[in-house]
């Protein structure tokens, strides 16, 4: 819980945000370009009553404004788009929103569609208030959104003096008194016997309302009333949760006419893949794995995971990735909806910023995104690492596992058991997944050519709690000097050839 | 403008007047013998063609040294297709850091080519090793390109029958086994300097004994009964 109201050296400053168009503005991407053009209104259902909640600028041209009936909307303007709103899609956005505005402050609060951010700790990083929210208004205006805002030194404050567009210049304390002070009473959150009860005694502004005597108010006024003005004049703390990112990121996109070829999917998943990003920065995080969903009209939906050697925090890298994985995949006719979903993060590394100074980074960068690029394009199966066991049976000693599973101190452990074998006998550099059965030619050992033992034999004793295997490994060469290396089951007496030297 | 300029000049493949030719850059290949013949070493910038007259003769062995370079520079070495498993516990004796190998296995021609140039371009070094049927002229040119914009080694290992086809590599080494643990290459390819010129190289010490199959199983491993080994 924050509250507003604590005792520091520095005045708070606390920025309000309303967006009067949200409603609209979250259904407009979904909507044709060429019917984007119309009047289009928003519609809420309100007691029996479809009201309209907001609308575009070719519809108020028509005289469409906010809380008319529909019926009287569609009288004004018979060609009026009325679309239902979308409450669930609204608060995603919003989530969306005050992610960006985490991104200014972390003081950020989100209740019911309305945002507060205070801002006094964040003037040296943007250089300046004034810098500040400039920077807020283009990031705003980007995502398309119409913002209005309010600068008050408490959260009510601001709320009651949000003007009709977004402000940019930062009031100082007296303006910003004076303001509220000139603020029509009217604007304030009361029930209409409050309201009247003002007009009763002639009090038309804020100012009215706070010269007069607080005993004389409690008097008249109920509880509720006298906590607000507390909460003005800054006795009393404005209690609300603060925002905090979601612990995974899930987005989607919808296009009802559907999507039918992959290129023309990724320019909505290069926005997923921005807002994620975004997620991202202000968690100060990596992400390891990505998921994507396409989901069609009707049928099964596809999905594909990107998993990410290295952590990740680079849309364009995430991009380029997906889109490899994208060529291998059979997709549905028609996609109507694309989700993105991410769960899997780790902390940001320390002195990510200045990767370019150390050039070991550097490569290790390189090396991560070359795997990833190569798992996007062949598949995970294509790729594997030699990994070291302990285990005395070649084949168990040395097997292939997926790159990034298995870590690199193991193999600074082993290393000294295996330096002492290497004392002990030669070892092959190639070995054959399945031992090839040798056979036998005039009492010589043939296997695509005459085969002569060099030196041996070193016996082999394994797996003696299964089958157990026991075997005599020799060296041996051919006629052009290429060496092998084989092996004699002792229970079957049969050669095989397990490895070459190269 | 100025920054195009420099990039150009660094560039091995630029000509520059006769006194003015940059030194030829080169990474050592752990034999001296072999580090004269090459004047300096494998050619970084290029792509190294490798034909070995059959797989097991030494051809690995002879660029182990350059893997643990690459391994110990912390590059990633990507092994494309190889015939065979590489077998870890070698590798390790080798001082090669095994998380630092990438066996890359493709399905096609196009994977197989668009996987090595990826591995080039991405400061990696690249051990490819060619399928039926070879890749054509114009592929192993567009490696050999992309060799020489990354500035690293990339190593081609290729069938015999390729000794008669034509290949933009900047080294073509042909290799032959003369007897165990020796090696004969020949260069079929030089940049600047006329082929032909043979090396025997020696991998190790040369075990020359041979045995017998009808005097195995050797002795060693009989088992005598307690009194009889302390009489």
């Amino acid at each position: 819980m924050l509250k507003s109201g604590r005792k520091s050296a520095r005045p708070d400053i606390w920025l309000y945000l309303h967006f009067p168009l949200l409603p609209l503005e979250t259904l407009l991407p979904q909507v044709p370009t060429e019917q984007a053009q119309k009047p289009i209104a928003i519609v809420n259902q309100q007691k029996n009553i479809q009201r309209v909640l907001c609308c575009n600028n070719q519809a108020a041209a028509w005289g469409i404004e906010s809380n008319l009936s529909i019926s009287t909307a569609l009288a004004l303007c018979p060609e009026l788009e009325v679309l239902p709103r979308q409450v669930e899609q609204e608060q995603q956005l919003l989530q969306q929103l005050a992610l960006v505005a985490y991104s200014f402050s972390p003081v950020v609060i989100l209740n019911n569609s309305e945002v507060w951010l205070e801002i006094s700790g964040c003037q040296q990083l943007f250089k300046g208030y004034d810098a500040l929210l400039q920077e807020l208004e283009n990031r705003l205006r980007y995502q398309s959104i119409t913002a209005v805002n309010g600068i008050g030194q408490n959260p009510v404050v601001a709320k009651l003096l949000c003007g009709s567009e977004f402000e940019t210049q930062l009031p100082d304390q007296t303006e910003i008194q004076r303001r509220l002070s000139n603020t029509e009473l009217n604007l304030l959150e009361t029930n209409r016997k409050q309201q009247q009860s003002f007009k009763q005694l002639g009090l038309n502004t804020v100012g009215d309302l706070l010269a007069l005597p607080r005993s004389a108010l409690s008097r008249r006024f109920d509880s509720e009333l006298m906590l607000t003005i507390a909460q003005l004049n800054n006795e009393k703390p404005f209690v609300a949760p603060r925002f905090q990112p979601a612990n995974t990121f899930r987005d989607l996109i919808q296009n009802p006419q559907g999507i039918f070829n992959k290129e023309s999917l990724l320019f909505p998943m290069k926005t997923l893949l921005q807002r994620l990003c975004q997620y991202l920065m202000a968690r100060q995080c990596h992400c390891r794995e990505i998921e994507w969903h396409f989901e069609p009209l009707i049928g099964e939906s596809q999905h594909m995971q990107i998993q990410l050697s290295g952590s990740q925090n680079n849309w364009s890298t995430l991009l380029m990735l997906s889109r490899l994985q994208l060529e291998r995949l059979e997709l549905p006719r028609s996609i109507e909806q694309i989700i993105l979903h991410a769960d899997q993060f780790i902390e940001a590394p320390m002195g990510v910023f200045n990767l370019d100074l150390f050039d070991d980074q550097q490569i290790a960068q390189q090396s991560c995104e070359l795997i990833d690029s190569l798992n996007a394009r062949l598949g995970i199966d294509a790729l594997s690492q030699p990994v070291l066991n302990q285990n005395y049976l070649p084949e168990q000693a040395s097997t292939l596992a997926i790159p990034g599973k298995h870590s690199s101190t193991a193999f600074n452990q082993k290393l000294d058991e295996t330096l002492d074998e290497k004392q002990k006998a030669p070892q092959p550099l190639w070995l054959l997944t399945d031992p090839a059965l040798v056979q036998m030619r005039n009492q010589q050992l043939y296997w695509r050519q005459p085969l002569t033992i060099i030196s041996g034999p070193e016996r082999l004793c394994g797996n003696w709690w299964q089958a157990e295997q026991q075997r005599d490994y020799y060296l041996a060469c051919d006629s052009k000097g290429a060496r092998y290396w084989l092996f004699r089951e002792t229970s079957s007496q049969r050669w095989f050839v397990h490895g070459l030297f190269s | 403008m100025l920054n195009n300029i420099a990039t150009v000049l660094s560039r091995q493949d630029t000509w520059r007047g006769r006194s003015q030719r940059l030194p030829r850059r080169a990474i050592t290949t752990g034999h001296n013998n072999l580090d004269l013949l090459l004047q300096g070493g494998w050619p970084i910038s290029a792509l190294t063609e490798l034909i070995p007259q059959q797989p097991g003769i030494g051809e690995l062995s002879l660029l182990l040294p350059t893997l643990k370079y690459y391994a110990d520079n912390n590059q990633l070495c990507v092994w494309l297709d190889p015939p065979y498993q590489p077998y870890a516990p070698r590798l390790a004796s080798a001082d090669i850091a095994l998380d630092k190998l990438l066996v890359v296995r493709s399905k096609n021609h196009a994977e197989w080519l668009w996987a090595a140039e990826q591995s080039i371009r991405s400061g990696a070094l690249l051990l490819a090793w060619t399928k039926q049927p070879p890749p054509r002229y114009a592929d192993l040119r567009k490696l050999q390109l992309a060799a020489a914009d990354s500035g690293n080694a990339a190593f081609l290992f290729s069938a015999p029958s390729a000794l008669s086809a034509p290949s933009p590599a900047a080294l073509r080494l042909e290799l032959k086994g003369m007897e165990v643990n020796q090696l004969l290459l020949t260069v079929r390819k030089q940049r600047g300097v006329a082929g032909g010129a043979c090396l025997q190289l020696s991998l190790g010490e040369a075990n020359t004994q041979r045995t017998n199959l009808t005097l195995l199983p050797a002795d060693r491993h009989r088992t005598y009964p307690i009194q009889q080994l302390n009489n």
